[in-house]
């Protein structure tokens, strides 16, 4: 133990909402008529509570996206299981909504129909749609922006119509790759914040991809830490900061600082120990 | 905007003035003034020849378009979308699109004969291989995290057809459009110079033959017109389609 926190390896919770047992995936990758096999993910396991906020950390490269990936549904495991509420995962469903590190929004539409472009595909009729985007966008605080294009914003204001977008269909998982990776830092914070806040007042379960360790710490109620690739989980840390979390509060915190150099140090030990 | 519309058209009166002053200086049939130019295009124009000629090759040049596209893009959609079919085809396409369309002129007249089918059939092989690669390439160059989003979403493949490809796909689509309008505009005047003498490509090869350089040189302006608007017309259509696009380019 360090300094009072509760290093967990394997939490074991009565009743998880997704539950990844054994998890592995590899990919075959050719170079001039050469297939290789490229191991991605090996033996991954993770319990993950209902209205739990967890990160997911690891060196680029340690398949962390492509786990995100396999419990949304969008790609096909090799070994082992995921499942959601005890179904095994084959497909995308309503319940989870994807928030992408690129953001992923239609350059032709307008930022109101971006975020109704979730809901057309739930065959919800055009007023029901309309309503329900404008008070997603409200939320996020882009109400007056609804009839820019995506190209008219910034970054920060493009991935608040991503998560728009993704809250719009109200799933219980949100799934967010690097979601504030190609932000300035400044805006990075705010998302952050604002992230948090939304998070307080829907009660979603939230799985985070980042390789930021202060994003990951500020953020969440478990960091797990992955090993290069092939990836593992190295280590499943519990963050006990009080919530609601005061961005400038929790950031000067004793523990906060000393969890943020733990993860660092893990993930160094992590990739000491790797040997490709 | 307006400054370019106006070395537009500074250009125009220089080269205009240019050619009166060359034209009345040389006094020779092969490089008639201009005025006298602007007089043969208004009596071919009052006499009714013009138009008359104007509309039959149109009709073949807009059919002939029409035909292309609507194939063109059907076909480069699929190309685009099934590696199968662009495998089974690209050889043809690719082969086509560099190889000069008017040494197929002379297949073209025994399959078609040398009716009006023929001209569009010239017209259509002219403007078709362009419009397909352009649209194939818009196709494979559609950002697949759209795609990836999409079907993150619930789309199926319908839906990723209709709301993702075919609208990323547009900008490429409508910049195959405008090449293929200008090599159908080539194909309607090589159609009626090479095949049967009618509508404007008759008018070339009578008067030229005729060394009538003032009524020659009349027509070839209205072809340069005729390529000139039909151009603004694919453009215009591109920038109601894909106004978004425009938007980012001027950035």
């Amino acid at each position: 133990m360090l300094n009072g926190l509760n290093v967990l390896n394997n939490l074991n919770d009565s009743n998880p909402l997704v539950e990844i047992q054994g998890v592995s995936k590899s990919f075959h990758k050719t170079v001039k008529e050469h297939t290789t096999e490229v191991k991605a993910l090996a033996d991954v396991s993770l319990s993950i509570r209902e209205n739990e906020f967890i990160s997911i950390i690891g060196p680029s490269g340690c398949g962390k996206t492509t786990l995100l990936k396999m419990i949304d549904g969008l790609i096909p495991y090799d070994g082992g299981k995921i499942l959601i509420d005890g179904k095994q995962v084959t497909a995308p469903g309503p319940d989870r909504a994807v928030v992408f590190q690129a953001f992923a929004l239609l350059p032709w539409r307008t930022v109101l129909a971006n975020v109704e472009f979730s809901l057309e595909l739930r065959r919800l009729p055009k007023e029901a749609r309309t309503k329900t985007a404008r008070d997603y966008l409200k939320r996020v605080g882009l109400s007056d922006f609804e009839n820019h294009y995506p190209h008219e914003l910034s970054g920060g204001m493009q991935q608040r119509a991503g998560l728009a977008r993704a809250l719009a269909v109200n799933p219980s998982i949100l799934l967010m790759d690097e979601p504030f990776g190609a932000v300035d830092a400044q805006t990075r914070q705010l998302l952050q914040e604002e992230l948090l806040e939304l998070w307080q007042r829907e009660r979603k379960t939230v799985i985070f991809i980042t390789h930021s360790m202060d994003e990951a710490v500020y953020l969440s109620d478990r960091v797990v830490v992955m090993t290069p690739r092939p990836g593992k989980v190295a280590e499943i840390l519990d963050v006990p900061l009080p919530r609601p979390r005061v961005s400038e509060a929790v950031r000067r915190d004793a523990k906060f600082v000393d969890l943020t150099n733990y993860i660092w140090e893990s993930l160094k030990k992590a990739m000491e120990n790797h040997h490709p | 905007m307006k400054s370019r519309f106006g070395t537009n058209f500074f250009s125009l009166l220089s080269l205009a003035l240019l050619w009166e002053v060359t034209g009345r200086a040389m006094d020779s049939t092969l490089i008639p003034p201009l005025s006298q130019i602007g007089a043969a295009w208004w009596k071919l124009l009052s006499s009714g020849k013009l138009l008359s000629n104007l509309s039959m090759s149109l009709t073949t040049l807009v059919t002939g378009f029409c035909l292309a596209v609507l194939i063109g893009v059907v076909v480069g959609l699929l190309m685009g979308r099934f590696r199968a079919v662009e495998h089974f085809l690209d050889l043809y396409v690719n082969a086509l699109m560099s190889a000069p369309s008017t040494a197929f002129v002379p297949v073209l007249i025994l399959w078609f004969g040398l009716g009006v089918e023929s001209r569009v059939a010239v017209v259509f092989l002219f403007a078709v291989f362009v419009i397909i690669i352009n649209t194939m390439t818009g196709v494979k160059q559609v950002d697949t995290v759209l795609v990836e989003m999409a079907r993150s979403f619930g789309a199926r493949e319908k839906e990723i057809f209709f709301m993702i490809i075919l609208p990323a796909a547009l900008p490429a689509i409508m910049a195959g459009l405008r090449l293929g309008m200008g090599r159908a505009v080539k194909g309607m005047v090589t159609a009626e110079m090479l095949l049967t003498l009618t509508g404007i490509g008759a008018m070339i090869m009578q008067y030229g033959s005729s060394f009538a350089t003032d009524s020659l040189f009349a027509v070839i302006f209205t072809v340069l017109l005729i390529a000139l608007l039909t151009m603004k017309a694919v453009q215009w259509l591109d920038r109601r389609l894909t106004g978004w696009k425009a938007e980012i380019a001027i950035e």
